[in-house]
């Protein structure tokens, strides 16, 4: 169970300039749900989904996941809530170019340092998966969009976490691969994940398995 | 007032500790007053990562002021080459009247500043930040200690003349001198090794049994009865003299910089002995007793071996 109550974040460009992302939301997301963030660029989708993911804290508010109030944790406690509750897809995808797919895709299993057996074992898995296991070996700047997103996503699934982000999935998608993109949520959605998609893809709006649609606007949701 | 390239290098870090020591106070009185981790309010939140800017400050003073104790020692060695008198660190900590206290503060603010890393390390690994009202509390009293050590500091270098001539080691520690010191050779040896080897055995006992505020007395005592044995005995050894008791000479290159190890597991194992009964959970008696152990077996080393060599005890 995820629960916004009261959340504000504003950013500080300096002393004297500040940019309020969102005022005073509130939200509750239930276990295994699909969320669909919609909105225009700026109204504060990717915000939500950071304080999300831990990834920054509110001004005010405060953020629980799983009953724990994450937007208090300090940092150490904050990077160990991500590591093992979040998957974030990033809208550029945010991998290593100069590494290989392999090498991407266990980037998240690094800090426990895991044996050569589970590594591989968690590799093999989602790769295969997601439909990359033939371009294990390939640097991932040599892939095209769609695979580049196939590795982002095995990344994130990597640590099989409980929450699954992606924040504007199909933004450098064609319609294809932005459906093939749709029938992976699909499948992920099936393993009882929790998935929040902050997007203003139209291909979004009318899934069947979504469950709630919010309409983000100027930072407050309207609906 | 002597300005030696060390003088300076030490008058130029006390004033960026002051800088970033004051910035960190000012935050520490703001979070020590308004901190309130249940608050979901903006105010709390400043607060939260000031916290976080403010233990870094303290983190890297201390990780500054440590190793700055030891380059303190060897610039007083330095500077006694061109003080009339002096042969050592001590003719220059007795050149002038606040010498001997800044000295003693130096080592009280160095046992205040690493209970505060402890204090913190305790704090950050629990997800409810137990002790940081506390850790920034503490920190607001350590400021002020630290605040007079770098005016007393300020005050020595700048009182110091060169002119002046000032009494040697070999004075100062004299059996004969008229100094406070010379009460410390009113102690008889054997008293004195009896009391050394004594508490050493008694904290080996309560290492054992874990209690730990006998254990922290413990350590206090071993650290007063380890500096005047060595002063009144053991240095004595390390210089192959009867006669010299200078507890600085033996930071000299001439003893190949010993004082330095000889202090340092004194220091540390004291210090890790005394946190015992503040941070239960931490496993700081093994640390304690290995360092002390290690200073125990270093000063011993001295004696065993120039009774070997010679056959005869000093």
């Amino acid at each position: 169970m995820i629960k916004l109550n009261n959340v504000t974040k504003i950013y500080e460009i300096n002393k004297n300039n500040s940019i309020t992302a969102i005022k005073d939301i509130n939200l509750s997301i239930n276990e295994g749900e699909l969320i669909v963030l919609k909105g225009a660029s700026g109204s504060g989708k990717s915000t939500i989904l950071s304080l999300i993911a831990g990834l920054c804290k509110p001004t005010n508010g405060e953020v629980i996941v799983d009953e724990k109030r994450i937007s208090k944790l300090p940092d150490d406690f904050l990077s160990l809530y991500r590591r093992q509750n979040i998957g974030f897809i990033f809208q550029k995808y945010n991998l290593i170019p100069t590494l290989s797919v392999q090498d991407n895709i266990l980037v998240p299993l690094i800090p426990d340092n895991p044996d050569e057996q589970t590594i591989e074992k968690k590799l093999h898995y989602v790769m295969e998966k997601f439909n990359i296991i033939h371009k294990k070996d390939i640097t991932v700047k040599n892939l095209s969009g769609g695979e580049q997103q196939r590795v982002a996503i095995s990344r994130s699934m990597i640590n099989d976490p409980k929450i699954i982000i992606a924040d504007e999935p199909t933004a450098n998608l064609d319609e294809k691969l932005s459906l093939d993109f749709i029938e992976i949520l699909k499948q992920l959605k099936q393993t009882n994940k929790t998935i929040i998609v902050a997007t203003h893809d139209p291909l979004f709006f009318e899934l069947d398995f979504v469950d709630k649609i919010i309409d983000v606007k100027n930072g407050k949701i309207l609906s | 007032m002597i300005l030696t390239p060390e003088i300076l290098a030490i008058f130029i870090l006390n004033a960026i500790f002051l800088a970033f020591g004051t910035v960190a106070f000012i935050l520490s009185v703001k979070i020590y007053f308004g901190w309130d981790l249940n608050s979901n309010k903006q105010k709390q939140y400043k607060l939260e990562k000031n916290s976080y800017l403010t233990a870094t400050i303290i983190k890297y003073i201390f990780a500054i002021k440590l190793p700055l104790f030891l380059f303190f020692i060897f610039t007083l060695d330095k500077v006694s080459t061109v003080l009339t008198g002096a042969m050592c660190a001590a003719g220059v900590v007795d050149a002038t009247e606040f010498g001997m206290y800044l000295f003693i503060l130096k080592i009280i603010n160095l046992y205040l500043f690493g209970f505060w890393l402890i204090l913190h390390k305790l704090d950050i690994s629990n997800e409810h930040l137990p002790y940081t009202k506390l850790k920034f509390g503490f920190f607001i009293l350590a400021f002020l200690v630290f605040l007079t050590e770098l005016v007393l500091e300020t005050i020595m270098f700048a009182s110091i003349d060169p002119a002046v001539m000032v009494s040697c080691c070999g004075t100062l520690y004299s059996a004969t001198s008229a100094s406070y010191i010379s009460t410390l050779f009113q102690i008889e040896p054997l008293v004195l090794l009896g009391l050394f080897y004594g508490n050493f055995i008694l904290l080996i006992i309560f290492y054992f049994y874990k209690n730990s505020y006998i254990y922290a007395i413990l350590n206090i005592l071993f650290l007063i009865i380890a500096i005047i044995s060595l002063i009144s005995i053991f240095g004595t050894y390390i210089y192959e003299l009867p006669t010299h008791h200078c507890p600085f000479c033996f930071l000299q290159k001439d003893y190949y910089y010993v004082g330095y190890l000889i202090y340092s597991t004194l220091f540390a194992g004291t210090f890790f002995g005394l946190a015992t009964p503040f941070f239960k959970k931490a496993n700081y008696y093994k640390i304690s007793i290995l360092f002390i152990t290690f200073y125990t077996f270093i000063v011993t080393a001295y004696p065993m071996i120039y009774y070997i060599k010679n056959g005869v005890w000093l």
